[in-house]
């Protein structure tokens, strides 16, 4: 087509009418002309009138070639379509509710998930070249990776001439006073080429420069976005204060732009200043980030890290053979394993329901689309193409489908909203949900290909169908072929549906597998909170072992409280890995969790003793070192040392230092073993843990637990109080029960559960809809049949029966292709169940028989009106 | 009807415009009804022609601007478009016609050849 004939199309669309009105006049006048001709060859004036008809041709075919040829008549048909659609829509509003409502659940719950997985999988990191940005650490065995010492950071970055930034860091607890309260304030310590590996430009002020980590520079600090806003009421004049941390003031120099940093756990960054003791090559305790330079590649950087190891191999004895570093895109990093599986499951989830809504929206339409098959028969007889009728019920599909789209993002946006709170914890702090464009074009595409799929088996059925037999079927309500497919729609909601029940019930019977979980301990009134001794305050061990007893007999004396322990981690929290116990004899040293615990520990968490004896005060500093270990221990010792009895034995532990940083080997005897406490969430074995008096191996960072005749929360107060009369400036923190500590740890398992739940209700809700749709529109077009068996002397209940029968079949084939779907797809699911079987036969013989009760109840109805039918006005109204 | 379009041949395919535009150029400005008038009598009865579908081709012309359009007065009195030939509409003739040949001519040697 040229250029011209083009626009002269395009133009035509403007000049609709006035062309419509000279095509009208041009016929007329052909028409009339060509009668005049036929009435001088000497033809009656009524034989000339047809003779002119018949040799012009079919009028309106005429007309619609016309409009074909002279206009981009796809555009035209377009818009008048979008009309048709439209007023389609407004003549049935309650069907097009539907449709839009149901579009609007199935899209809404799509943009939401999608929304997540952008934000958690598929955006870049928000930093500038974010695929240059790389933790590097150590690797003690494959797969396993460790934080990594001073003197070896330092060989990185003096050697690693692959990064542009290479910076370490160690998170940072401190007290905030002077503003208020004493606060306890999460930080950061980093080398000052922290913000070069992030890329990051503050927003007021400066980051570090070289010089702020080396040993006599200023105290300075940055601070985030957030902490600017909540803590100092975003004031203008922040770069002229100074804050005290821990007692010391800090000149602020910066504070960071809005964004990923505010959802960081840090609400502060300070320098990190190495001091002598920290020069240790066997304690490692550095995080690094580094940044790739330019032009080099993942591969080059992690090669050359691995050859500076082989370099230092000598020199530093602490390395063992086979250790290794690993160089790891940070993006990976972000996203575990398991949060990227439950993502998956829950976005197929997600996506089995969007399944549904088309299934059952493209039902709707069908059922409409019987309705119409006379309209559409008329239309055809009058020219219009086939392409054309489908062109047209797919313009109203598209309507339908936008609408709902539109509707969708609005639900969308709301469930975004409502479960953000929940999900903060567990996504990425770089991840921000919401509504972007990408979110719009994702929605955008999934109400088209909605719209495409669903008028696809309405279109190609309603245009298909012969011509003649739907006109002449005009007084029977539609044709066969319309019923099967929709039976066969039905058939595959169900299916659907029983897969994701299915999937929904397994995750439920996990989580109540978990909530029978033996935690080993007492849970019912038990609050826990957490201090930190700030350095200055408590240069040596003395006096924090000083604190702690003094802390100890005040808590106990506050009324209410039944017992009370500190202790360095709360039950069902993890302990890091780092610490091992010698036995003597035996090369290979046992890997151990190290947990310090004051006597009153193990009372108030009512862990009983099994053998040996219990810590008491007996066990102070520079008394004899003793230790107490758990069960799975005792029986590793008996395994690798062949221990049989171990208690009273000595073995030698590393032990931490206070407030140093290192380990010292020391003699420890074991005093008593106890039972094993849970340590982690549910699926790691319980690890072997020994249990050291805090009085002899004292520390910073510790944890009040309290078990209180009542309600532990009226008991805060009591206890704030205790702690401020021992030291004025010390906050309580991370004040929980003992109930809120086990949910969080559980609640990993738990969101997936009721986020799927929730998909599976909406998918059997929309299969019920369909179900209901098919059966009762089969007893309105078997009214006649019905009506005359009941005259015949058939029983309603004969008929009820029967509608339910047909009920079932439909349900049946879809349980068989559903239990099919489910055995395939739950397996997916494996790494998210707890002591459940994807196959589990509990969940499976529920999830068959809910859907079966769905197809009787939403046959219920249809089939009592089929009962109710009255013979005589049926057959009056028909014949 | 469907009996008819078996008897008599259908104008071949991309041809009517071919017919139209030599029409215009012998006849000088026309209306419809008498370019339908025009080809049905030069084909003769050997060709099967819905009148009114020279419509369409006559709108698709109008767009490439190979032909105008004025209104005039029929022979019945009433106002009806009239169509003539462009200057562009003239060198498209030469082009279709020699097309034509070229087509013909193309048949002709294969047919030929094949015998």
């Amino acid at each position: 087509m040229t250029v011209r004939r083009a626009l002269a199309r395009l133009l035509a669309l403007a000049q609709k009418g006035s062309l419509e009105r000279d095509l009208e006049a041009e016929v007329q006048a052909h028409l009339e002309m060509a009668e005049h001709d036929a009435l001088a060859a000497g033809l009656s004036p009524e034989e000339a009138r047809r003779a002119a008809r018949r040799q012009f041709g079919g009028i309106e075919q005429v007309k619609e070639q016309h409009r074909e040829s002279r206009s981009p008549i796809r555009l035209e048909n377009l818009l008048r379509d979008f009309r048709y659609g439209l007023n389609g829509l407004a003549r049935d509003p309650s069907l097009s509710a539907i449709v839009v409502g149901v579009l609007a659940l199935g899209i809404g719950a799509n943009v939401a998930m999608f929304s997540l997985v952008d934000a958690v999988l598929l955006k870049p990191l928000p930093f500038p070249d974010p695929e240059r940005i790389v933790r590097v650490w150590e690797a003690p065995r494959p797969g396993v990776t460790n934080s990594t010492t001073t003197p070896d950071f330092l060989d990185w970055r003096r050697l690693g001439t692959s990064f542009e930034a290479l910076s370490a860091e160690v998170p940072v607890s401190v007290t905030l006073t002077g503003q208020g309260e004493p606060t306890r304030l999460g930080g950061k310590a980093v080398t000052a080429d922290y913000f070069r590996v992030f890329a990051t430009t503050p927003l007021l002020g400066r980051t570090f420069t070289q010089n702020e980590d080396r040993p006599g520079a200023d105290a300075t600090v940055v601070l985030s976005h957030a902490t600017w806003q909540a803590y100092f009421g975003a004031a203008p004049d922040i770069l002229a204060r100074r804050i005290i941390l821990d007692g010391q003031a800090h000149q602020i120099i910066g504070v960071l732009p809005p964004g990923p940093f505010d959802r960081d756990d840090a609400a502060f960054w300070k320098s990190l200043i190495f001091t002598p003791d920290q020069y240790l090559r066997e304690s490692h305790w550095l995080g690094v980030h580094g940044r790739i330079r330019k032009g080099v590649s993942l591969e080059q950087a992690r090669e050359q890290m691995i050859s500076i190891r082989s370099s230092m191999i000598e020199v530093n004895p602490f390395w063992k053979k086979d250790w290794t570093i690993v160089v790891e895109p940070l993006g990976r990093l972000l996203v575990g394993d398991n949060l990227q599986r439950s993502i998956f499951v829950a976005f197929g989830a997600v996506f089995l329901v969007l399944l549904i809504t088309c299934a059952n929206v493209a039902n709707l339409l069908l059922a409409r689309g019987a309705a119409r098959s006379k309209e559409m028969a008329v239309r055809a007889a009058l020219g219009a193409s086939r392409g054309r009728l489908v062109a047209q019920l797919l313009t109203e599909s598209l309507v339908l489908c936008l609408l709902g789209g539109a509707a969708g993002l609005a639900v969308g946006s709301l469930l975004i909203q409502a479960a953000t709170p929940y999900l903060a914890q567990s996504i990425p702090y770089t991840a921000s949900i919401g509504l972007d464009h990408r979110v719009f074009a994702f929605a955008a595409a999934v109400a088209l290909g909605v719209a495409v799929v669903v008028s696809a088996l309405p279109a190609l059925q309603t245009s298909a169908g012969s011509l003649g037999r739907s006109l002449n079927l005009a007084s029977r309500g539609s044709s066969g072929s319309h019923h099967r497919l929709r039976r066969f729609i039905v058939t595959v909601e169900v299916a659907l549906s029983v897969v994701l029940v299915c999937g929904a019930l397994l995750l439920f019977r996990s989580l109540s597998k978990l909530q029978q979980l033996d935690t080993g301990i007492k849970i019912e009134n038990v609050i826990t909170m957490s201090l930190s001794l700030p350095a200055r305050d408590y240069p040596t061990a003395d006096r924090a072992a000083a604190f702690y007893q003094g802390l100890a007999e005040r808590v106990k004396a506050i009324p209410g409280v039944l017992e009370s322990g500190l202790s360095t981690h709360l039950p069902l929290r993890w302990i890091s890995n780092g610490e091992a116990v010698e036995i003597a004899g035996i090369q290979q040293p046992v890997n151990v969790r190290f947990k310090r615990v004051d006597p009153g520990y193990f009372r108030a968490l009512g862990i009983p003793l099994l053998a040996g004896r219990d810590i008491t005060e007996r066990d102070r500093l520079g008394a004899r070192r003793v230790m107490v270990i758990n069960q799975a221990l005792a029986s590793r010792l008996a395994e690798v040392g062949g221990m049989k009895n171990p208690v009273g034995q000595s073995v030698g532990l590393y032990s931490p230092r206070y407030i140093a940083k290192g380990t010292v080997t020391e003699d420890v005897e074991i005093a008593g073993v106890i039972r094993s406490e849970r340590v982690a969430g549910p699926g790691s074995p319980d690890p072997a843990v020994v249990y050291v008096p805090l009085a002899q191996v004292p520390t910073q960072e510790i944890k009040l637990i309290v078990r209180t005749q009542a309600d532990p929360s009226s008991l805060v107060p009591g206890l704030r109080d205790a702690v401020r009369e021992l030291d004025r400036n010390l906050p309580l923190g991370d004040v929980a029960t003992m109930q809120e500590v086990r949910e969080r740890t559980l609640s990993g398992a738990r969101r997936p559960a009721w986020l799927i739940g929730a998909f599976a209700l909406i998918a059997a809700l929309l299969t019920a809809i369909g179900l209901y749709g098919v059966l009762s529109q089969a007893v309105t077009q078997q009214r006649r049949e019905i009506g005359i068996r009941l005259a015949l002397g058939a029983q309603p209940r004969d008929v009820v029966s029967q509608v339910l029968r047909n009920a079932l079949t439909l349900v049946l084939a879809g349980l068989a292709l559903g239990t099919l779907g489910a055995i395939a797809l739950t397996r997916v699911m494996k790494s998210l169940l707890f002591e459940v079987s994807p196959l589990d036969p509990v969940a499976f013989t529920v999830a068959l028989g809910c859907m079966t009760a769905v197809g009787l109840l939403a046959g219920f109805v249809p089939a009592s009106r089929a009962a109710h039918v009255d013979p005589v006005t049926t057959l009056r109204d028909e014949g | 009807m469907d009996d008819m379009s078996k008897q008599k041949a259908e104008v071949p395919y991309g041809t009517l415009d071919l017919l139209l535009l030599k029409s215009l150029e012998t006849m000088g400005r026309m209306h419809g009804y008498a370019l339908a008038r025009r080809i049905e009598q030069v084909c003769g009865d050997s060709m099967q022609l819905s009148q009114g579908s020279v419509y369409p081709a006559l709108i698709r012309l109008q767009q490439e601007g190979w032909i105008e359009t004025d209104w005039g007065i029929s022979e019945t009195n009433r106002k009806v478009k009239f169509y003539s030939l462009t200057t562009s509409g003239r060198k498209q003739l030469l082009v279709e016609l020699a097309n034509w040949e070229r087509a013909t001519a193309l048949v002709a040697r294969f047919l030929e050849a094949s015998s």
